[in-house]
């Protein structure tokens, strides 16, 4: 195995595509010698876009794609549609074996269904959730999944912690990490049909350190490492997390600066806020993984500025050198030969 | 020939035996895919067979036999 991780990049998706992405590109081959990017968008803009940094130009390779996916396109349609777009020529690197792996900033559709149809799924796993790192008070905990497939099924569910549990263990460095489902109280028998079902089956599995049922208030508490849930229920408690972050700080700031002696007040505060902020910042934490594919495929955030760009980048070196994808392999196996027998 | 080649793609991407793979079979009621399986299934027949099925075609794939017939179609 090469020290080099290859790093497709998406440079045309997101918000702030391409000024930030390139930006972050940069930032990334600055701090670290052990990565490569693989730029794919529009050549031409994307020269002019590089030309206004000093970086190591042998670790950024622009490989031109003409065409753009949008957020609002059907993500079948675009990704069937739109094969010259940076999005299909940067998976169908990671599927050649010519990137590691992959980010993107981009659609969310899309990147997931290309995820699952160009760059594949591992053999067993049935599949691949979404799952970011979220701030906690404990530190972080892997919401799985967040916004792959609605509708999950149980045996979609266990899948999804033993893979978090994987990440958690490897990426995170937290020993036996603990797992909880979410739900609408403690009690086993509470939940609706999928919970019910899913909990007797997290219990009986003895790779996985299952804790039980989790509130959603308990969260943010860090109530457990890897909380599991289907996409519908993930998404909901993600951009709540978001919204509820963001308005409490608003609010604070508002009454911060309501009275002169509160405005002073804030002023002493400040230092020790910012820090506190920066440990709730989602940005230091990278993008999320689409766990269970043929190589990595990280999203991140559509408003993605370069500091979550290239703390993505770097995510993906962990991801390679803790060989993620070949201990989920070796977990899903088991699990197949264990239902064979 | 083509529908034994597309047993294998079904196979492998649905996880199932080559076996319940039959030309009546449904991909939605008999083996349980859903609409990216289904996808997943139309990528990989283009790039076995090297053709290209329309979009349109491809809504209207519900049974296997469905799938021989687009690429036998295709391919001619």
């Amino acid at each position: 195995m090469s020290d080099v991780t290859r790093v497709a990049l998406d440079a045309m998706g997101g918000d702030n595509a391409p000024g930030e992405i390139v930006k972050g590109a940069v930032e990334a081959v600055q701090k670290r010698s052990d990565i490569k990017i693989l730029l794919t968008g529009r050549e031409d803009v994307l020269k002019k876009e590089l030309a206004g940094y000093t970086y190591p130009s042998e670790q950024i390779e622009i490989v031109n794609a003409s065409e753009v996916i949008e957020t609002a396109e059907p993500p079948v349609k675009a990704i069937r549609g739109k094969k010259d777009s940076s999005i299909v020529v940067a998976m169908k690197m990671v599927k050649k074996g010519e990137a590691d792996a992959f980010v993107s900033a981009g659609s969310t559709g899309a990147v997931l269904v290309g995820g699952q149809v160009l760059v594949g799924r591992i053999k067993g796993v049935e599949r691949p959730p979404l799952a970011p790192l979220f701030p906690t008070l404990k530190g972080v905990s892997l919401l799985i999944d967040c916004g792959a497939n609605v509708d999950a099924r149980p045996s979609h569910l266990v899948q999804f912690a033993k893979m978090g549990s994987i990440y958690m263990e490897s990426v995170m460095g937290i020993k036996n990490p603990t797992v909880g489902i979410v739900n609408i109280g403690a009690e086993e028998e509470k939940g609706n049909a999928l919970v019910k079902e899913t909990f007797p089956l997290l219990k009986a599995c003895d790779d996985i350190n299952f804790i039980g049922s989790v509130e959603a208030r308990d969260i943010p508490y860090g109530a457990a490492d890897v909380i599991v849930c289907e996409a519908f229920v993930g998404n909901v408690i993600l951009k709540l997390y978001e919204g509820v972050g963001g308005a409490l700080i608003k609010k604070i700031k508002g009454g911060m600066m309501s009275s002169l002696r509160s405005k002073i007040g804030a002023l002493l505060v400040k230092p020790a806020l910012k820090q506190t902020l920066k440990d709730f910042d989602l940005s230091e934490h990278g993008g999320a993984p689409l766990l269970g594919l043929n190589g990595l495929v990280v999203k991140t955030h559509g408003s993605s500025t370069s500091k979550e760009i290239c703390n993505s980048i770097i995510q993906c070196v962990t991801f390679r050198e803790q060989k993620i994808n070949e201990k989920i392999k070796t977990v899903i196996q088991q699990e197949t030969q264990e239902n064979f027998e | 020939m083509e529908f034994e080649k597309l047993q294998d793609i079904i196979a492998d991407v649905l996880n199932v035996q080559k076996e319940e793979i039959k030309p009546e079979t449904t991909f939605v009621d008999d083996l349980g895919a859903d609409s990216l399986d289904i996808f997943q299934i139309i990528m990989g027949i283009e790039e076995e067979f090297d053709i290209e099925i329309d979009n349109d075609e491809a809504e209207k794939i519900v049974t296997v036999q469905d799938a021989v017939d687009q690429i036998k179609k295709a391919v001619e």
